[in-house]
């Protein structure tokens, strides 16, 4: 009976949140993105801002429906500005976790996201990338590649998970190597980024949060990486596995 | 610029940039070598400085398709044509 009844606990509190966050888009949002589509000249920063605020109201409710979890965002995190911020990767909530964070942010999404009607356009619009390893996407990728040495030099945000999926278990997934692609591309500071129990909250493949544990969600900076791409000694796999190590906490920021 | 010189230096950007060594002239460079689209987007950068020149849009769409060195090479034939026939 007790486990039913938390189990009614997490529908109801998931439900208030789906809710928030489907009608949250109809009623006020889809209103404020279409009058900043009129924004021609700065159509990408007003949709980013757009995206920023919408999250921002979503996870301020989500500290108010689920009070048993605790957030500590490092200061250091949210100053993070013309970087490409790299994390590892637990939850569903990591990627709009993210966007809540940073006013100017980018990210990198599946292709078939941007198929999606309406969600799909605002992607696109807000000047987010489509995966890289598909086939097809490849003027977006080229636009948007091509504009982000300005974007990040004016203090935007390219933040990716390099392992290209949640971690089941906890442990850190292989990488791929396209955000130190585009890092070295705009000659840009790598921030390593270490998120914690998000997957706690709102685990892979479940469709409830679990609003009934105690415990604290963190997102620490584990250090920048500020590689010289010119020398000629640069080594992007070595770059790659000393972010990893980063990540690991396996030496110090 | 010869074939063979072409494929020396495009041999050369492959070890030194995406280390791949010697990769076959015909090998799909996506199926063995893992070389996805943001790794073409640098290669791109690569020809732009081997040529001196920048490519137009719609000639860095064109090698979004490129699978295989020798296609690469085929592409860079083309470029350094065009940009000859021009000056």
């Amino acid at each position: 009976m007790v486990n039913v009844l938390k189990r009614l606990a997490d529908f109801a509190i998931t439900a208030i949140l789906w809710t928030y966050y489907i009608g949250g888009f109809i009623l006020v949002f889809s209103s404020l993105y279409f009058v900043s589509f009129f924004f021609r000249d700065k159509r990408d920063v007003a949709y980013q801002q757009l995206n920023n605020l919408f999250f921002r109201s979503f996870f301020a409710l989500l500290r108010t429906v689920v009070p048993r979890v605790t957030w500590q965002v490092s200061d250091e995190v949210r100053a993070i500005r013309s970087s490409v911020i790299i994390a590892n990767h637990l939850s569903f909530l990591d990627p709009i976790l993210f966007v809540s964070l940073f006013a100017r942010q980018k990210t990198v999404v599946k292709k078939d996201y941007f198929r999606v009607p309406v969600f799909g356009w605002i992607l696109e619009t807000s000047g987010y990338i489509p995966a890289f390893t598909e086939d097809s996407g490849a003027e977006i990728l080229l636009e948007q590649v091509g504009k982000m040495k300005t974007y990040l030099a004016e203090g935007g945000n390219l933040f990716m998970f390099p392992e290209g999926t949640r971690s089941r278990d906890g442990r850190i997934g292989a990488f791929d190597r396209g955000a130190f692609r585009i890092a070295k591309f705009c000659d840009a500071p790598i921030r390593v980024v270490v998120i914690r129990n998000t997957g706690r909250l709102y685990p892979p493949g479940r469709f409830l949060f679990n609003t009934r544990e105690r415990f604290t969600i963190s997102v620490e900076s584990a250090g920048t990486l500020t590689p010289d791409y010119a020398d000629e000694t640069f080594s992007l796999s070595a770059l790659m596995a000393k972010a990893r190590t980063r990540m690991e906490g396996r030496d110090n920021p | 610029m010869t074939r063979d010189e072409i494929t020396a230096h495009i041999l050369q950007i492959f070890r030194k940039e995406f280390e791949i060594e010697n990769p076959g002239l015909d090998d799909d460079l996506r199926e063995e070598h893992e070389f996805d689209s943001i790794d073409a987007v640098e290669l791109l950068l690569q020809i732009e400085k081997m040529l001196g020149s920048e490519l137009t849009q719609e000639e860095k769409k064109q090698a979004m398709d490129i699978r295989t060195i020798n296609q690469v090479c085929d592409y860079i034939e083309g470029l350094a044509r065009i940009r000859q026939n021009v000056s």
